[in-house]
């Protein structure tokens, strides 16, 4: 059972790191984060959500070469596995579906702030 | 970039995270982390940079990352067995571990109380902005008054570039310069109450003064007359929660003539003065009326300034006689003393008003800072007594740990284990009774509060600086107390140890017995403190004040209509009065004064205090004649109140060798009376033995009384109290009937005394009991350290005497050489104390030699008391064992 869901910040990270495919790690994703969302972020939220996706199996990864500007530490490099993917396009499904079925009048009758 | 230098973040932080971090994760975290510490850099100050890098390391600290330290992490196994030696050996140990927890509780709670107390007596006048800038201005004469002229304040403002806003104020006074309360009257309502606490205030009132505004708009409430600002609870108690601006109130008999622009929040508890309502003074100028009051010839106010940030408040001072003088209209000669400063407008920090005046005039009694620093010492004294007292308990008791001890170090426990394991025990233990004594403290807030007249809220122990003085006690009591111990036995070869060859005997006896000797100094300095303290006060409420104060009412007289002879001639029929007067000022209260001088030698002129008498106040007060004769109201001049009676100090300071028959002239305000002087009293304490006698000027004045006092029989005091009452009211139907006790009044103004005197006998009581309570600690451990050679000494042929001896005489010499110490010190700092009264008692040397007597005899029996039954005991018993 543990593992099929998707939070709402880590459903985030999981699409980050496919945007940044195949050079994602911690430090890049936030930046992302933070650029795409305007949302502050701090590095060790995303690597607790990392280590929980990768944990429920949604991502892979592996370190990489070392580098000077880390000091000489490698960093680890993450891929969305199958079952990511599925479970990306579940969630992208589910919401298209219930967004379709969203009666016109509804949408219509909404008032989108102005007038 | 690759060439380029890199920066170091933060080693500490990085350590840090090394220390907790799970080892798989270490490594692209601390990448993360540094590669983004290097863009950071790049663009930001270097100290921002550090920040950010701690608040992302912080970030990490997260269960994903941080090393598991679940059931089987050997660090929790190891502090699960550490808090179970803890317990098991506090549980085998109750009479111990009782002892210390007590000791710590006392001593932890008393300094908790005494530490908010002391904070918030320092605490007074500083919840106004800028408060440091505010000064009151006080006149120093010979006899310092707080009052000064109205027009001063303004005329600062004015004239004075530092000066950047000023208040004058006066409380709303009444008979006798006592507050008075007035009543004030809702009508619509019918609520009225007797108001204490009235003022007079320019509009400028808000300017110097932060009190918050709930209702009424700040800038406009004092600029028009009749408009009266309340404070909240006085509000509530007319208005309820309804909206009081715009409502109006009756000023005692003057219907609506207030109205009601303005609701501040109460002064809060740490104001030097509080007030229930306030009226501007341009009130009172509207009547036009060309009150004396107002001018510049009567000190009668109360006047405050607000300098600008940064200003020369020293320096403003010594401009003011240059500049007041424009101003006064005085004689060349008053100017001239005003200039050589003997005469000095004083700019008092608001600040230091409620710990360091004590001048004529205060609006509250103040508290005084030289009790509140025996009260800081006293609390100081007890923590270091019980610290110690913890400290030597545990380190006496480490030589029964010696065999776990062995054990653990051949296991393998590390130095830095066992250093862990014994502050682990005593942290433990002292913040239990931390811990306890918060709730101690939460329990006796109220009983404390009545003990020192304090306002102290529990609550406030929570604010940061209580608690890190409650923490760092705390911490600093656990590591003294761990620190020997451990040291000490981690100092012993485990083999050794084990093999039982190591001496059993403790060392560090020097040191506990030097601490055992501070403890004991600060026993006796306090026990020998409390004990002058008690003599000094005791001295000042028997010192004979040169007056009857025994049975003896006072009655208010009304400050409309004064029909004090009506009175007086209606009380002295009723049965029980033995006779009656009227005066206008009781001794213990507040005294107007004025000039005096005579007509032979005017350039001398001294200040008098003044009061109106009729002639059978003399006798009813018991107050003694010297020279020529007393008041008699038959006689012309004397019921014209041109006939004076003087004290001795008048007649000393006026430099009259024979003051019967002299011409004197009052100057009171505008008016000179002239007058004879037609007697001299004996001097006596119509004001507090704080100050000494001060010139007075007595005369027949009847339109001045303002109390009538009865001289009654003791016996019948309930039946002829009612009778006044009834007496009272026939002649004065709207009035009250207020009476007091003289003697009460008079005990009044010892209040703080009494209270000092049962403080301070109280924790040198306190003291006392955890200095002994250590003493038996280390005894009873010596002793059982001693058991064997006891055992010895007897079968050698000792007698029980000669052992008792052997074991008192080290700590009797202890008890000596602390009380060598303690009496010198303690005879210094109470001797500095004692000068702050004018009338003081000489210190007894009985007293010390009574601390120290005792001291040792104590000591003497406690040992005896504990090490009896050793001695008593068979030494075979003692012997045969192992």
């Amino acid at each position: 059972m543990k593992g099929t869901q998707l939070g709402e910040f880590e459903e985030l990270v999981l699409l980050i790191v496919g945007v940044l495919h195949p050079e994602a790690y911690g430090l890049n994703i936030r930046e992302e984060i933070i650029s795409q969302t305007k949302r502050k972020v701090a590095i060790g939220a995303v690597h607790s959500s990392l280590s929980r996706l990768q944990e429920k199996g949604f991502l892979k990864s592996e370190l990489a070469e070392a580098t000077h500007e880390r000091g000489g530490r490698r960093k680890r490099l993450f891929n969305i596995t199958a079952t990511g993917k599925r479970a990306l396009e579940k969630n992208h499904e589910l919401r298209n579906g219930l967004f379709n079925q969203i009666p016109e009048i509804a949408l219509k009758g909404l008032n989108f702030g102005g007038i | 970039m690759a060439s380029k230098d890199l920066y170091n973040p933060p080693t500490l932080a990085d350590r840090l995270l090394r220390a907790v971090c799970k080892n798989s994760l270490l490594e692209e975290i601390e990448g993360d982390l540094f590669e983004h510490y290097q863009v950071e850099r790049a663009e930001k100050p270097k100290w921002k940079a550090n920040l950010a890098y701690w608040f992302h390391m912080f970030n990490f600290l997260r269960p994903f990352a941080i090393k598991k330290l679940g059931q089987h992490s050997s660090i929790i196994i190891m502090y699960r067995s550490y808090l179970k030696f803890a317990m098991r050996n506090m549980w085998r140990q109750k009479m111990h571990t009782t002892f210390n927890l007590l000791g710590l509780i006392l001593a932890f709670t008393v300094c908790g109380l005494i530490y908010l107390h002391v904070q918030q007596e320092l605490s007074y006048d500083r919840f106004h902005k800028n408060s440091e800038d505010i000064y009151r201005i006080a006149w120093m004469s010979e006899n310092p008054q707080t009052r000064t002229p109205h027009p001063l304040a303004q005329a600062m403002v004015q004239d004075l570039p530092e000066v950047e806003a000023a208040v004058s104020l006066s409380p709303i006074y009444g008979a006798g310069l006592t507050k008075q309360s007035t009543k004030l009257t809702l009508e619509a309502e019918n609520i009225s109450f007797n108001e204490p606490d009235g003022y007079f205030v320019d509009s400028t009132f808000f300017d110097v003064f932060d009190f918050k505004f709930i209702e009424g708009n700040p800038e406009t409430a004092l600029k028009n007359p009749w408009g009266v600002i309340l404070s909240k609870s006085t509000a509530e108690r007319y208005f309820g929660d309804k909206p009081a601006v715009g409502s109006r109130l009756s000023l005692d008999v003057n219907i609506d003539m207030l109205e009601v622009v303005g609701v501040v929040e109460d002064a809060p508890i740490t104001s030097h003065f509080h007030f229930n309502f306030l009226i501007s003074y341009v009130s009172l100028k509207s009547l036009n009326f060309n009150d004396p009051w107002m001018s510049w010839a009567d000190f009668g106010h109360f006047n405050y300034v607000k300098l600008r940030p940064e200003s020369d408040a020293k320096g403003l001072q010594a401009r003011i006689p240059n500049w007041v003088e424009g101003y006064l209209d005085w004689s060349e000669e008053g100017l001239e003393r005003l200039r050589a400063g003997e005469l000095r407008f004083e700019l008092q920090p608001i600040h230091d008003i409620h710990l360091h005046s004590n001048l004529r005039w205060e609006l509250e009694s103040n508290s005084s800072f030289s009790y509140l620093l025996i009260y800081g010492i006293s609390g100081l004294f007890i923590l270091l007594i019980s610290i110690i007292n913890f400290v030597n308990l545990s380190t006496a008791r480490s030589a029964e740990r010696l065999k776990e001890v062995g054990v653990k170090k051949t296991l393998g426990a590390q130095r830095k284990q066992l250093l862990a394991q014994f502050l682990f025990e005593s942290l433990i233990i002292s913040f239990g009774s931390m811990a306890l004594a918060i709730f101690a403290i939460y329990g006796l807030e109220h009983p404390f509060n009545q003990l020192v007249n304090g306002n102290i809220v529990a609550d406030h122990v929570w604010q940061t600086s209580p608690m890190i003085f409650m923490i760092s006690a705390t911490v600093l009591t656990a590591v003294l107390a761990a620190a020997y111990p451990s040291f000490y036995l981690n100092s012993l070869d485990p083999g050794r140890i084990l093999q039982g060859t190591s001496k059993k005997k403790v060392g560090g006896a020097a040191i506990r017995n030097s601490l055992l000797g501070v403890q004991l100094v600060a026993a006796i300095v306090m026990v020998s403190g409390s004990l002058i303290i008690n003599g000094q006060i005791r001295f000042l409420k028997q010192k004979d004040l040169g007056f009857k104060q025994e049975n003896l009412v006072i009655i208010d007289l009304s400050n409309y209509e004064n029909r004090s002879e009506l009175l007086k001639t209606s009380f002295s029929q009723a049965a029980g009065v033995t006779s009656v007067a009227a005066v206008s000022n009781v001794p213990g209260g507040q005294f107007n004064q004025h000039p005096i001088y005579t007509e032979e030698n005017p350039s001398l002129t001294i200040d008098a205090a003044e009061a109106f008498i009729d002639d059978d106040a003399m006798e009813v007060l018991g107050i003694e004649l010297v020279a020529g004769r007393m008041l008699d109201e038959t006689m012309a001049a004397d019921s014209a109140g041109v006939s004076f009676l003087i004290n001795e100090s008048a007649a000393r300071d006026l430099n009259l060798e024979n003051p019967v028959g002299k011409n004197l002239f009052w100057v009171d305000n505008e008016n000179l009376v002239k007058g004879q002087i037609v007697g001299v009293v004996k001097d006596f304490h119509y004001k507090s033995l704080h100050v000494p006698i001060r010139p007075l000027i007595m005369m027949s004045r009847p339109r001045g009384f303002n109390y009538v006092v009865a001289n009654i029989d003791a016996q019948n005091l309930s039946s002829t109290l009612p009778k006044l009452e009834e007496a009272y009211k026939e002649i004065y139907p709207q009035t009250d009937f207020v009476y007091r006790f003289l003697d009460d009044e008079i005990a009044a103004l010892y209040q703080e005394e009494s209270r000092t005197l049962v403080l301070t006998s109280l924790l040198s009581g306190i003291s006392i009991f955890l200095a002994i309570a250590g003493l038996i600690g280390i005894v009873s451990i010596a002793i059982k350290q001693r058991i064997k050679e006891i055992g010895i000494r007897k079968i050698l042929g000792a007698t029980g005497k000669q052992i008792l001896l052997l074991i008192n005489i080290r700590y009797i010499i202890i008890g000596s050489v602390a009380s060598l110490v303690a009496i010198p010190a303690a005879y210094i700092f109470m001797n500095r104390w004692l000068d702050n009264f004018t009338y003081q008692n000489i210190i007894n040397p009985f007293v010390f030699i009574l601390t120290a007597g005792a001291a040792l005899a104590l000591i003497f029996v406690t040992i005896s008391g504990i090490s009896i039954r050793t001695i008593r005991s068979n030494p075979a018993d003692a012997l045969r064992n192992e």
